[in-house]
């Protein structure tokens, strides 16, 4: 056999291969449009039962339901109850074996089937589904999944203490990402107190003032002297940071930090102040919104117009035209 | 030299034309086949974004950067009103719409201005990237975050750079004010940039053909298929062209183009970079070229991604006549972006986009699509005339036409294992028939519109012809 003839088998062999792919994939679907009814009727019968059974009836299970069918029934049933009900059918699963599957794909050596498996303890979030979600945050290999486990825990309010996260996602080893912020803010009302100890550890910059933003999350008003002192701060990043949280916060003693860093001289700070006057809704700040309208940066004399339109805008039209000239 | 001596070096000279056809055609195909796999690769490992990730996201909107999506228009006073109104209805923490009337001749800005109570206002530019003068901004009442801009007419480029200089926000969003963004297609396209650990600074999302789709209202309400052979064709060219292709290349960051129809960018390097460029007809294309030279002569630290979800819908040419300058135009903007950046091509100055990627695009634009139609007419002629093996013909059918079904076919296994976006199995077998059948023919049609490009790229040809388009169901 010479090259041009393997190059016609080959590629005869390659062909032949997808296309024999594609059509069982076209048959998959054909079988499933067709079975739909019954698959309807199946999922109408796993759901009428496990109802029955949260509401105390005496079911019998039928049987050859197959343990995904149940499972996806009870993960469209879950959000719609609350309470003692949600309770009594997240016990019902674990005494049925349905989330044994999910736990031991938990365990599979693929990331995308782990991830896949937290997906589904996060919707669960019974007290086993939690376990096995901080077991996986703890001990996993993959960083990404570790990720994920610490995604679905903050999202069941059930992150480990702020130090304890970022020790298990090594966060303090690399700059903070936006999704690390977003954990920090989900652990911040969960352990306020334990927050504003881990600023006096030997933090980078970077981490202590995305610390500070999360406090501001904590709707816990005893921090707002920490924010107050941290308005004050050599560093910016940290000035920054304060005025966010007290903008969040939403205590009004934070409009005395908010209306000096309207003066700061570092753009960024002034920018945050600027948000922050607007989000406390501080109307003393109005005179000096309307001075930044003539400041040297851009972004300042910009973001200080959109505040006066938000708290003033009565008063914008001829200032700030002139203040533009 | 006597006449067997001509006849001689012609035979040879035919020979060789042969054999670099065929080894043209067999390289890019093998490239193609090498990007299936890395495709599929990246389709089995991808994690699909959990919602966890989604409702720490939607918990703490600001950590979402804030987008402008941009939307040039130019006469489309029949859909503008339904556009916009999609637009502004897009799942998104914080984003802003601007609209730019590029001097439309018909009653596209009177639409706009009545049915959202605008009224002028004066809003400062940041950046002038624009080579037309600006006529007026307008603001809504009941709107806060839509501004118009009506600017004098200057093409595609220019509109976009003037909505990119009024934009305020980090993320700005350039569109075709016909693109039917999925309601969550910002927030899939802007995902990435929640990972991001400052590098990213441009994001694709996959496009598919809406012809066939019902779209009321200016958003997608049922997918179909549709009925005429050509969008059918159509189909699955972007299904390769987005499945297969862009997904392996931005996997190995040698991502070269992100589609006019939509793409993300971050704001503060598309104004460093100057916008887009008017002088050409493929502005989507050199954008992202000039962006990787830009960025890696800066040595700065960069990503370019691509999401693989469909996150917008587009109308495409129903017939070959709205098609050949389509794809004339395409090819003439290739032709451009490389003779502007060819200091880039095998330079390893660029890494891997001087000598991957842009190598790449020399054998899928200059070299390839001359080289498989010549090969079409040269094999068979030179196997009948005892010059090369008959086999070498054959299999050059091989290469060029079952390896090209073979492909198109693979593509939809991709699509219906991963995305599992085509109604149902009847559609499903209909395009794959198309994946089929557009070897024969269509694929030869196309070469012959890219050849056509190749001209107007030689004679420096700037006229723009429309697509003619002809509006969705429902």
């Amino acid at each position: 056999m010479n090259a041009y003839e393997e190059i016609v088998l080959g590629t005869t062999i390659c062909a032949a291969g997808i296309l024999v792919l594609f059509l069982l994939l076209v048959l998959r679907r054909y079988l499933e449009e067709h079975t739909r009814m019954r698959r309807d009727e199946r999922d109408a019968a796993i759901t009428r039962s496990y109802l029955q059974r949260v509401a105390g009836h005496r079911v019998d299970l039928a049987d050859g339901w197959e343990r995904e069918a149940r499972l996806s029934a009870i993960s469209r049933i879950l959000p719609l109850l609350r309470g003692g009900e949600k309770t009594r059918l997240l016990q019902i699963a674990e005494l049925d074996g349905v989330l044994d599957e999910t736990v031991r794909k938990s365990r599979s050596i693929y990331r995308t089937e782990r991830i896949n498996a937290i997906h589904f303890l996060q919707r669960f979030g019974s007290e086993a589904c939690i376990a096995r979600l901080r077991e996986i945050m703890a001990r996993d290999r993959d960083p990404k999944v570790r990720l994920e486990a610490a995604f679905a825990l903050a999202s069941n309010g059930a992150l480990p203490p702020p130090r304890e996260t970022l020790r298990l996602l090594k966060g303090m080893h690399r700059k903070p990402t936006r999704l690390d912020i977003a954990l920090l803010r989900a652990t911040a009302p969960l352990y306020p107190e334990q927050m504003v100890m881990l600023l006096e550890d030997d933090l980078d910059v970077a981490w202590r003032s995305q610390i500070i933003d999360a406090l501001g999350w904590s709707a816990d008003m005893s921090i707002i002297d920490v924010l107050g002192r941290s308005a004050a701060d050599p560093e910016p990043e940290i000035r920054s940071a304060a005025l966010r949280a007290s903008a969040r916060l939403g205590h009004p003693v934070a409009a005395r930090w908010v209306l000096a860093a309207l003066q700061d001289p570092v753009t960024s700070v002034r920018l945050q102040a600027i948000a922050a006057s607007r989000q406390l809704e501080i109307r003393d700040a109005v005179p000096e919104l309307l001075r930044l309208c003539g400041d040297s940066q851009l972004w300042v004399r910009l973001r200080a117009e959109q505040a006066l339109e938000h708290l003033a805008p009565e008063s914008l039209e001829a200032p700030v035209l002139e203040a533009r000239a | 030299m006597n006449l067997t001596d001509v006849v001689n070096a012609l035979a040879g000279g035919i020979v060789w034309i042969a054999f670099t056809c065929f080894v043209i055609v067999a390289l890019r195909n093998a490239i193609a086949l090498l990007q299936l796999f890395v495709a599929a690769w990246v389709f089995v490992t991808r994690v699909r974004p959990g919602e966890g990730a989604r409702d720490l996201w939607h918990r703490y909107s600001d950590l979402a950067l804030p987008v402008s999506v941009i939307a040039p228009a130019y006469n489309e006073e029949l859909s503008i009103v339904q556009s916009v109104k999609a637009l502004l209805a897009l799942e998104y923490p914080q984003h802003e719409v601007i609209v730019v009337n590029d001097g439309s001749k018909d009653d596209t800005l009177g639409e706009l201005l009545r049915a959202f109570e605008m009224h002028e206002i004066r809003r400062t530019q940041i950046a002038e990237l624009q080579q037309t003068r600006i006529r007026k901004t307008y603001g809504s009442r009941r709107y806060p975050n839509l501004l118009v801009i009506d600017k004098e007419n200057g093409r595609k480029a220019d509109a976009a750079n003037a909505g990119i200089g009024f934009a305020r926000t980090p993320l700005v969003c350039v569109i075709d004010a016909d693109s039917i963004i999925e309601p969550d297609g910002l927030l899939r396209a802007a995902e990435p940039f929640m990972y991001d650990d400052d590098r990213l600074v441009a994001v694709g999302g996959a496009i598919r053909i809406a012809n066939g789709c019902t779209v009321r209202g200016g958003s997608l309400q049922k997918i179909g298929i549709p009925k005429g052979m050509v969008a059918r064709f159509q189909i699955v060219e972007y299904l390769r062209a987005f499945l297969m292709n862009r997904v392996a290349n931005a996997h190995t960051n040698t991502l070269m183009l992100i589609s006019g129809a939509f793409g993300l960018f971050r704001r503060s390097t598309l104004v460093e970079m100057g916008g887009y460029r008017h002088d050409t007809v493929g502005e989507d294309l050199e954008l992202i070229v000039r962006m990787h030279r830009f960025m890696r002569e800066r040595k700065r630290d960069y990503r370019i991604s691509f999401v693989p979800d469909v996150v917008c819908w587009t109308e495409a040419p129903v017939s070959l006549d709205g098609l050949d300058n389509q794809r004339a135009r395409w090819q003439q903007g290739a032709l451009e972006t490389l003779q502007r950046h060819r200091g880039m091509i095998g330079n390893p100055r660029y890494g891997r986009i001087g000598l991957l990627a842009m190598p790449q695009i020399v054998l899928e634009d200059i070299l390839g699509p001359p080289a498989e139609l010549v090969g079409y007419l040269v094999l068979p002629a030179a196997a009948l005339l005892g010059l090369i093996d008959p086999l070498m013909a054959i299999a050059f059918f091989f290469v060029s036409v079952v390896f090209g079904c073979a492909l198109s076919v693979g593509t939809l296994v991709l699509e219906e294992q991963q995305l599992k976006r085509t109604p149902r199995a009847s559609d499903l077998l209909r395009i794959g028939a198309a994946a089929i059948l557009e070897n024969f023919g269509y694929r030869q049609v196309n070469l012959w519109y890219r050849l056509k490009g190749i001209g107007r790229f030689r004679r420096r040809d700037t006229s723009w012809a429309a697509v003619p388009r002809v509006g969705f169901n429902g």
